[in-house]
C-alpha cells in the first residue's frame, strides 16, 4: 500500500485500474476533498509529482507521490496536462503522451479539481472587483484577496488597464508585458487597493499609445506623476491643448516631433530619439513655432510644453 | 449511556478514496480461519524482504534473552543507529498483529523513521503469539524481553532513563499491559508508554465497536477472533487479567507519561478515548488525538494522505519534547 502506482499497474490498464482511478476521484469528490488531496491522489496513483497550477489565483500546488508539498519550479510544457478550466491545468510530471491510466488520472483529476473550483466558487474577475471597491466592507475585501492568493501581510499594486480592466501585482509576480499599456497604482497593504487603484486609473490617463500620432508613454506609474496628477480632476479645455491640436493637423510628425523635445534631455538627443538628422529636426521645429504661438526652448515654455502634452493626453482619453 | 448508537462516522475523504483502491485485499471481518493464511502473508503483500539496515544506517543484531520462568528464550531485534556515540534512549517495540500474527519487523520502519529523527535504540521483541500460545505467554514474553533490555541498558547503549515502550494495535494493547507490569512488579522505571491505536478491551462491545462492525479495518468479528485466540471462552468474561486487556485495569496511577492515538471510525476508538480520560482521572499524564475519519492504522496504509502525516507529526513532536531530543 506504501505504492498504490504499483498496484494500479499491477491491474489490467484497461478496465481494473481504470475503474480503481474513477472510484478514487469519485470519493474524494463525494467526500468534498480539496484541491490539495485530489492533486496528491493524481501523484500517488501516477507514481509521479503532480501538480495544479492557476495563474489567476496565484495557486501553485505540487505534491510528490509520498503526499508531501513542494515548492515547484515552471511546468515543463511537454509534461502530460489536462484542463481544469478557467485557466487551470493539472499536470504529471512525466513526458507524455499518456497511457490509458495516465489519461484516466489526468480526466478524473481534472474533473473533480473542477467539481472543488465550481463549489467554492472561486472566480477571479468577481474577487478582483471586490478587492478593489472602496464601497466594499474591508472584512469582504480582505477575504476575496485571500482567495486571490494574497497573504495578509502582502504588499501589492493595482494596474488600471484599457477598457475598464484591472490587475494586481505583488513585488514576487512577474512584471507586465512590457507592450502593455497600464496605469500602475502605487504598492501598499491589501485594504488600500481600492486607492491604489484610483491612482492607477488616473495613470492610465496620462499613458499614450506610442505612436507617432498619439506620442507618450504606454505605462504611468501613479507614484511618478507628482502634481502632474492634480490637473486630472479638473478636465477642463486648456487653450495650450487646442494649440497642440492645431499643430497636429499641420503634418503627421508634428506632435510626435514636440513630445520628443519635451522628453529628450536636448535637441540633439531628441534628433537621436526621432530618427532624424538635426537639421531635419531644426526645419520641423521652425515650422511648428508659428502654430504653436509660445518658445518651447525656454525653460519655462518647455514646461508650458510637458504640460500641455500632458493634459492632451488627459483630456483625450477622459 | 443513553444517547443512542448513530451511524458509523465518515471515513476521511482521502483515506476513503484508498481505502477503495486496497479494499479487496484487506477483509474488514478477520475469522479464526483466516489466521493461517494471513500468517502466509497472503493479505499483507510485503514487497521482498525489508532492509532493516536502511542502507547502513542502522546495525541490526539478534539476541535470544532468557524467557518468562520456565518458558523458551525469546529473541529481541536490536537496532542501533549506525553513529550513535553515547546512550540514547530506547524505544521497546511491541509488534500488532491482532495477537495472532506478525512478528518482531512488524511495523519496525515506522520506529526507524522516528529513531532517524530523534536517535534512538530500537529493541522489538519477537513474543510467542495466540492461539497457540495464550495469555499470559505474549504479555509475559514482552515483559520479559523488556526486563532484561532495562537491566542491559548500558550495554545496549540506552540511556535507562530514557526508555520507553510502544507499539500499535495488539501491540499498543501488550505495551500497555507491559507498562502496568512494571508499576505492579516494581520493575523497568519507563519514560513513556507510546499506545498507536491500542486494542486494550476484550469486551469488544462499546459504541465504536458496534458502529464499525464490518467496516473500514479491523472490525468486531476481526476483534473477537483477536481476543478469543488470546482468552478462549474466557474473552468478555468477569475473570479477565488486566495484563491481557488493560482496560480492565482498575488502577491506572503511577503510569509513565501515555501518548495515544486512534482514528474516529475504528472498533477501539472508544476503549482508547476511556482509557486516557481514566489516565487523567487517576492523576497520570497522557495525550490523546482522536484523528477525525480515520481507520484502524490509517496511517500505515495511506500514508500520504494528510491526515496520515499530521499523525505521524504528532508523535514525533511528543517524543521529543518527552526524550528531549
Amino acid at each position: 500500500m506504501r505504492d498504490l502506482a504499483a498496484r494500479l499497474t499491477a491491474l489490467d490498464p484497461d478496465a481494473g485500474a481504470a475503474l480503481r482511478v474513477i472510484a478514487y476521484f469519485d470519493r474524494l469528490t463525494e467526500g468534498r476533498a480539496g484541491l490539495e488531496a485530489i492533486v496528491r491522489g493524481a501523484a500517488v496513483l501516477a507514481g509521479c509529482p503532480a501538480r495544479l497550477s492557476d495563474d489567476h489565483r496565484r495557486l501553485h500546488l505540487r505534491v510528490h507521490p509520498d503526499g508531501t508539498d513542494a515548492t515547484a519550479a515552471p511546468a515543463d510544457p511537454a509534461w502530460m496536462s489536462a484542463p481544469v478550466g478557467d485557466g487551470s491545468v493539472l499536470w504529471l510530471e512525466r513526458p507524455g503522451p499518456p497511457g490509458p491510466v495516465d489519461a484516466m488520472i489526468l480526466e478524473r483529476a481534472a474533473g473533480a479539481a473542477r467539481t472543488v473550483l465550481d463549489r467554492t466558487r472561486i472566480h477571479p474577475a468577481a474577487l478582483l472587483d471586490l478587492v478593489l471597491d472602496a464601497d466594499a466592507p474591508e472584512p469582504s475585501r480582505l477575504q476575496a484577496a485571500a482567495r486571490l492568493g494574497l497573504t495578509a501581510n502582502s504588499r501589492v499594486r493595482a494596474a488600471a488597464l484599457p477598457g475598464g480592466k484591472a490587475h494586481l501585482m505583488t513585488e514576487t509576480d512577474p512584471p507586465l508585458d512590457p507592450q502593455a499599456r497600464a496605469g500602475i497604482g502605487p504598492a501598499g497593504p491589501i485594504a488600500a487597493l481600492p486607492a491604489s487603484y484610483a491612482e492607477a486609473r488616473t495613470a492610465l490617463r496620462f499613458t499614450a499609445e506610442g505612436t507617432g500620432r498619439d506620442p507618450g508613454p504606454r505605462v504611468v506609474h501613479a507614484e511618478d506623476l507628482g502634481g502632474l496628477a492634480l490637473p486630472a480632476a479638473v478636465a477642463e479645455p486648456v487653450p495650450d491643448v487646442q494649440a497642440l491640436t492645431r499643430v497636429a493637423a499641420t503634418a503627421p510628425w508634428a506632435l510626435a516631433t514636440l513630445d520628443a523635445v519635451a522628453e529628450a534631455p536636448s535637441l540633439r538627443a531628441a534628433a537621436t530619439a526621432l530618427r532624424v538628422h538635426h537639421s531635419t529636426l531644426q526645419e520641423r521645429l521652425s515650422h511648428i513655432d508659428h502654430v504653436l504661438g509660445w518658445d518651447f526652448r525656454t525653460p519655462h515654455g518647455r514646461l508650458r510644453l510637458q504640460l500641455a502634452l500632458a493634459l492632451r493626453r488627459l483630456t483625450r482619453s477622459a | 449511556m443513553t444517547t443512542p448508537i448513530g451511524p458509523p462516522p465518515p471515513f476521511d475523504p482521502e483515506l476513503a478514496a484508498a481505502l477503495d483502491v486496497i479494499g479487496a485485499h484487506l477483509p474488514s471481518s478477520v475469522t479464526a480461519d483466516m489466521i493461517q493464511p494471513m500468517r502466509e502473508g497472503a493479505l499483507t503483500a510485503v514487497a521482498g524482504e525489508p532492509d532493516l539496515t536502511r542502507g547502513g544506517t542502522f546495525t541490526v543484531t539478534r539476541r535470544a534473552v532468557p524467557g518468562p520462568a520456565g518458558d523458551p528464550d525469546v529473541e529481541l531485534l536490536i537496532l542501533t543507529p549506525h553513529d550513535a556515540d553515547h546512550p540514547l534512549p530506547g524505544i521497546y517495540h511491541i509488534h500488532g498483529g491482532g495477537m495472532i500474527v506478525g512478528d518482531s519487523t512488524t511495523g519496525v520502519d515506522v520506529l526507524q523513521d522516528w529513531a532517524t529523527e530523534v536517535p534512538s535504540v530500537i529493541v522489538s521483541v519477537e513474543y510467542r503469539l495466540a492461539p497457540e500460545h495464550p495469555h499470559p505467554a505474549p504479555v509475559e514474553d514482552c515483559y520479559a524481553g523488556l526486563e532484561w533490555t532495562a537491566k542491559h541498558a548500558a550495554e545496549l547503549g540506552i540511556d535507562p532513563s530514557r526508555l520507553i515502550v510502544a507499539g500499535a494495535s495488539a501491540g499498543g494493547g501488550l505495551t500497555a499491559a507491559v507498562a502496568l507490569l512494571a508499576r505492579d512488579r516494581g520493575g523497568p522505571a519507563l519514560a513513556g508508554q507510546l499506545l498507536l491505536c491500542p486494542m486494550l478491551d476484550d469486551r469488544n462491545d462499546t459504541p465504536s465497536t458496534l458502529q464499525m462492525a464490518g467496516r473500514g479495518v479491523w472490525d468486531r468479528t476481526a476483534n473477537d477472533t483477536g481476543w478469543t485466540a488470546l482468552l478462549g471462552p474466557a474473552r468478555g468474561g468477569p475473570d479477565v487479567s488486566p495484563y491481557a486487556a488493560p482496560a480492565r485495569a482498575t488502577d491506572l496511577s503511577g503510569l509513565p507519561p501515555a501518548f495515544i492515538d486512534v482514528g474516529s471510525a475504528e472498533t477501539f476508538r472508544d476503549e482508547d478515548v476511556a482509557y486516557a480520560t481514566r489516565i487523567w482521572q487517576a492523576g497520570g499524564q497522557a495525550e490523546l488525538h482522536v484523528w477525525p475519519g480515520g481507520f484502524h492504522g490509517f496511517d500505515l496504509l495511506v500514508p500520504q494522505a494528510a491526515i496520515s502525516r499530521e499523525a505521524r507529526a504528532a508523535r514525533l513532536r511528543w517524543l521529543r519534547r518527552l526524550l528531549g531530543a
